[in-house]
């Protein structure tokens, strides 16, 4: 007895149309291979809710007047907040190193906002918090970091800024010194100055009225979501960057992601070694829909 | 033969590179003219006709435009190339393709046919059509563009098995003209392939022109067509002098999947010539006969074959394969990483055709040797997240105490997590020892990991290590107690009784469920008391465990709590009242139905519909008035169960307009049962519905597929 939906009692079924609806609301896919994964997830807000079956959870989640604050559990429960400090940094340090001087060259004086997308319990965002900070940025321009993400139990996390030891699998033993402290046997706390680079607040990428102000950032790190996601739901929220995005503007997403057969509104470009996604001039203001592979026109 | 193609390129810019006299010929711009002149000088009138959109799109996007004649006309006005009676405009139909350097658009490729006769022909047998005269085979492949859908629908069933159009031989020639320009000649290929064109004549013709380069690309070009008919004159190009173009050729015999061509690619392989010999292997890896897999055991042997043949065999090879691969591991240098790929793969394949990858893993256990474990292992610690996976598989048939610890080094990798598990778990009992350990880990995976694999194993040794955890380890509480139901040992009983007083329903419903896989008539001794406990998630969970055993002494305090002052608590009792077989149930259900709180009205809704009697109907007809969605909901489905006709016109009238879709839905299932007719005329007025759900409840019913419950 392995699964948490046999340990619970919940019968099988209607796996299908809680998967889609879950899709459909979140971005978030689970294909055949992860329902028992989503199944699984869910089953303890099934019974919490009071509920012995799937099926009547996904009326519920449908069509209860209630279910709207029923959504962020459900959020909460499949998130995936395994990430970790410094991780893939060879974006962070593109960000510092050439996009960032090269915006103020043309921008002098003008405020720089950085919006990590999908922050989790905020390893993301004070990274690059930690990087501009190391480059002395935050002493010569006036830089924004705002982090969201949609699960608000991953938020509450990232407010408490208490991370154990796996969050430090790639930091330095200097930099986790130099920024955090010690705050229980295997726990650490974040420096209250870092802390307050970062604006934390609760955003779900497919809800283009949440994110339209957080996506009018210059750059966005939106990094080991898609893989998530459906191609539907990834060209959905490309298109609400492409439209809040001023230009130029730079997208991160995460190694493993690509966005070539998706989007034409980005292009690809190759900054220090790092992958970056430029926001295309043409891009502006498009509200179509991309994924086209020719036509008789 | 007049040319009715012809071809011209651009850069990026829009810039003509590539200009063919063809194209010069009907347009009357030379190419010394065209050629470094921007397109927009050449077609003035480009943008204002709205057709330079089609160019950026495929130079922005990659994608491939077609400008249909019935909708543009033409591209570059000039005369028909045979005079019309109904145009003045010769009528092109263009494709503007990109083409492609280092995966990105480095200009574009357009071919202009001239379809003025087809047109005309077209217009012609369209004429016909509407006379009613009988169709003239001819104008058949001249008559997909037309915008007339008789004429497509009567052309389209004969056009595939058509010649190609006239222009083809005119394209492909001015594809020859410029053949260096590789990118030219493959999104040409695409261009006619995306035209329905064979090309195949044409090919085997330049695989045997004089210049190599033209074989080569035909080679690769034929491997693309997906043509069985290319076979036999890419095994006669495996003679060719040049060893590029029998590279080429061997490709695309592989992508053809050309058995015939087995022996010769064989022979390739043994010659121990690497740059034929990996190709071949290649090649037969593609065309997947087992029975030759015998004879690439000696390139086992070859240090520079090895690896490329090994992965054949593990493309083509059965069971037989199996014992020779898992040898390999035992020997120095041994690519074990390659190795397990291909071992995990033949493992996969058997395991999703027949179900018995148990017996590739028992056939490479048996084979591989201690130091052939430890190669295993030494590549498990060095391998990357990505490279994991078949290294665990194998890990997993190899039992080892350093295997099983390497393995288990990975029990809090995403990535892995479930390989890692079921590999410890067919270490089984010897391993219970190092999963206990790993329940102390820091890492929540890790120890989440570690439970599923002990529950898993089922060792009693794993008990008070779980036991111990069950009491600090809230986030895992639910795998644990799931874990301990799994081992069934009553001495976890005790760890699991604390929990009933959780605030967390889903645990308590996690103690409850693991307490009755364990329970005993001593531990009900324990619980029946617990059904006055203070904390009211203690007295549901022990109405829960009462109502599943139903024992005798268990119904009454059962009954007792149906009026316990907790909602929680009376719904729990309610629940497990029809399992009791008690004739006060009736009475119970029907106070609770009518006159408790929404969610405890719901559970006896529910609970009626598990009643044998058909008593309840006459209160769950009452219940479909309900001010309560749910209650409604869950009355609509008990009607169900009971199949009560008396309630069809009431469950045609909620499922016509109720405001709450799901109660809708479960009304249309339950007439559906009652009264086919009745719910059939409603499901009709329903298919229509905006709402996914109900439209597909109507439609299920009208199907008569109506099982969704």
């Amino acid at each position: 007895m392995n699964r948490t939906s046999d340990i619970l009692g919940l019968p099988k079924g209607t796996d299908t149309l809680l998967r889609d609806l879950v899709h459909d609301r979140t971005g978030m896919f689970f294909d055949s291979t992860k329902m028992d994964m989503l199944t699984d997830k869910l089953s303890p807000l099934v019974v919490k809710r009071g509920f012995n079956s799937f099926l009547d959870y996904y009326y519920f989640l449908k069509y209860d007047e209630q279910s709207g604050p029923e959504w962020a559990s459900v959020i909460n429960a499949i998130s995936v907040g395994e990430t970790y400090f410094w991780r893939e940094i060879d974006q962070v340090r593109a960000l510092t190193q050439t996009i960032l001087p090269h915006w103020l060259s043309s921008h002098p004086g003008e405020t720089f906002r950085i919006w990590s997308a999908a922050c989790a319990s905020g390893e993301e965002p004070l990274t690059i918090a930690m990087a501009l900070d190391e480059a002395g940025w935050f002493e010569r321009a006036s830089i924004e970091i705002h982090a969201s993400d949609a699960s608000s139990a991953a938020l509450e996390k990232a407010a408490k800024g208490l991370y154990r030891e796996r969050s430090f699998r790639s930091l330095s033993t200097e930099r986790r010194a130099k920024y955090f402290f010690q705050d229980g046997p295997s726990t650490w706390r974040v420096q209250p100055a870092l802390h307050s680079r970062v604006q934390y607040s609760l955003a779900n990428l497919m809800n283009a009225g949440e994110i339209a102000g957080l996506a009018s950032a210059e750059v966005i790190f939106c990094r080991n979501v898609f893989i998530y996601f459906s191609e539907t739901a990834i060209s959905r929220v490309v298109r609400y960057f492409s439209k809040f995005m001023p230009t130029p503007a730079y997208l991160f997403v995460g190694s493993s992601e690509s966005l070539m057969r998706i989007t034409a509104h980005f292009a690809l470009e190759d900054i220090d070694n790092a992958f970056v996604y430029l926001k295309q001039p043409s891009a502006a203001g498009i509200d179509g829909v991309e994924l086209q592979s020719g036509g008789l026109t | 033969m007049p040319e009715f193609v012809g071809v011209f390129t651009t850069d990026r810019d829009l810039v003509v590179q590539v200009w063919d006299s063809a194209i010069a010929r009907f347009t009357g711009i030379d190419r010394s003219h065209a050629s470094g002149c921007a397109l927009v000088s050449l077609v003035p009138d480009l943008q204002t006709r709205g057709l330079l959109k089609y160019f950026r799109r495929v130079l922005d996007e990659g994608v491939v435009e077609v400008l249909a004649p019935a909708f543009h006309h033409y591209l570059i006005p000039c005369p028909p190339g045979t005079p019309s009676t109904r145009f003045d405009k010769m009528q092109q139909r263009v494709t503007i393709a990109p083409l492609a350097e280092d995966g990105r658009v480095a200009g574009i490729l357009v071919t202009i046919e001239d379809v003025t006769r087809r047109l005309d022909d077209e217009r012609a047998l369209a004429d016909r059509l509407e006379a009613g005269s009988p169709l003239d085979p001819n104008l058949l492949i001249k008559s997909l563009d037309d915008q007339n859908w008789r004429v497509r629908e009567e052309a389209i069933g004969q056009i595939t098995r058509r010649a190609a159009p006239d222009g083809i031989e005119a394209l492909l020639r001015s594809v020859r003209h410029n053949h260096r320009n590789f990118g030219l000649l493959n999104s040409a290929l695409k261009v006619l392939r995306l035209v329905h064109v064979d090309v195949h004549a044409a090919l085997v013709e330049f695989l045997r022109d004089k210049d190599e380069d033209l074989r080569i690309q035909a080679a690769l070009a034929l491997g693309d067509q997906d043509e069985p008919r290319a076979i036999p004159a890419l095994i006669e190009a495996l003679n060719d002098s040049s060893p590029n173009v029998v590279y080429h050729a061997i490709e695309a015999l592989g992508k053809l999947r050309a058995t015939d061509a087995a022996e010769q690619l064989l022979a390739f392989a043994e010659s121990r010539d690497f740059f034929l010999g990996f190709p071949a292997l290649g090649a037969l890896a593609e065309i997947g006969n087992a029975q030759i897999a015998a004879r690439l055991y000696p390139l086992l042997d070859d240090p520079m074959l090895r690896e490329p043949a090994i992965q054949t065999l593990s493309r083509i090879g059965d069971e037989t394969v199996v014992e020779r691969l898992s040898q390999i591991l035992n020997c120095n240098q041994a690519p074990a990483q390659v190795v397990a790929e291909a071992l995990a793969s033949i493992y996969d394949r058997f395991e999703e055709k027949h179900g018995e990858g148990e017996y590739i893993s028992e056939l490479c256990a048996r084979s591989i040797r201690p130091e052939g474990i430890q190669r295993i292992v030494d590549a498990l610690c060095e391998a990357a997240a990505a490279s994991l996976r078949p290294l665990i598989l194998v890990v997993g048939w190899v039992k080892s105490a350093a295997a099983s610890r390497a393995a288990a080094r990975y029990l809090g990798s995403p990535q892995v997590q479930d390989a890692v598990v079921d590999a410890l778990v067919q270490h089984g009992h010897p391993i219970v020892d190092l999963l206990v350990e790993q329940l102390e880990s820091e890492d929540l995976e890790v120890r989440g990991s570690a439970i599923a694999a002990l529950g898993r194993i089922g060792d009693k040794r794993a008990t008070r290590a779980l036991a111990r955890l069950l009491g600090r380890d809230e986030e895992l509480a639910i795998p644990i107690l799931g874990a301990l139901s799994s081992i069934g040992d009553p001495a976890a009983v005790d760890s699991m009784f604390p929990l009933m007083a959780t605030p967390d329903a889903a645990v308590r419903r996690a103690v409850v469920s693991a307490l009755s896989t364990l329970a005993s008539p001593a531990m009900l001794d324990r619980v029946i008391p617990l059904l006055d406990h203070d904390n009211p998630g203690v007295r549901e969970a022990a109405v829960r465990i009462c109502g599943y055993f139903g024992y005798p002494q268990c119904v009454d305090p059962v009954f007792r709590r149906s009026s316990d002052e907790d909602e929680n608590v009376r719904r729990a009792a309610i629940e497990h009242l029809p399992f009791l077989d008690d004739p006060r149930t009736l009475d119970v259900l029907a106070n609770a139905l009518r006159r408790d709180v929404p969610s405890v009205r719901a559970a006896a809704a529910a609970a009626m519909g598990r009643l044998n009697s058909s008593q309840s109907i006459p209160y769950l007809l009452e219940a479909l008035e309900d001010s309560d969605p749910w209650v409604r909901y869950f009355t609509a489905r008990s009607l169900n169960c009971h199949g009560a006709s008396e309630a069809a016109s009431s469950l045609h009238r909620v499922a016509d307009s109720d405001r709450f879709q799901q109660v809708r839905i479960a009304a249309l299932e339950a007439l559906s049962k009652i009264d086919a007719q009745q719910a059939a005329s409603v499901a009709r007025t329903l298919v229509t519905s905006e709402d996914s759900d109900l439209r597909q409840a109507a439609e299920d019913i009208l199907m008569n597929r109506n099982g969704k419950v």
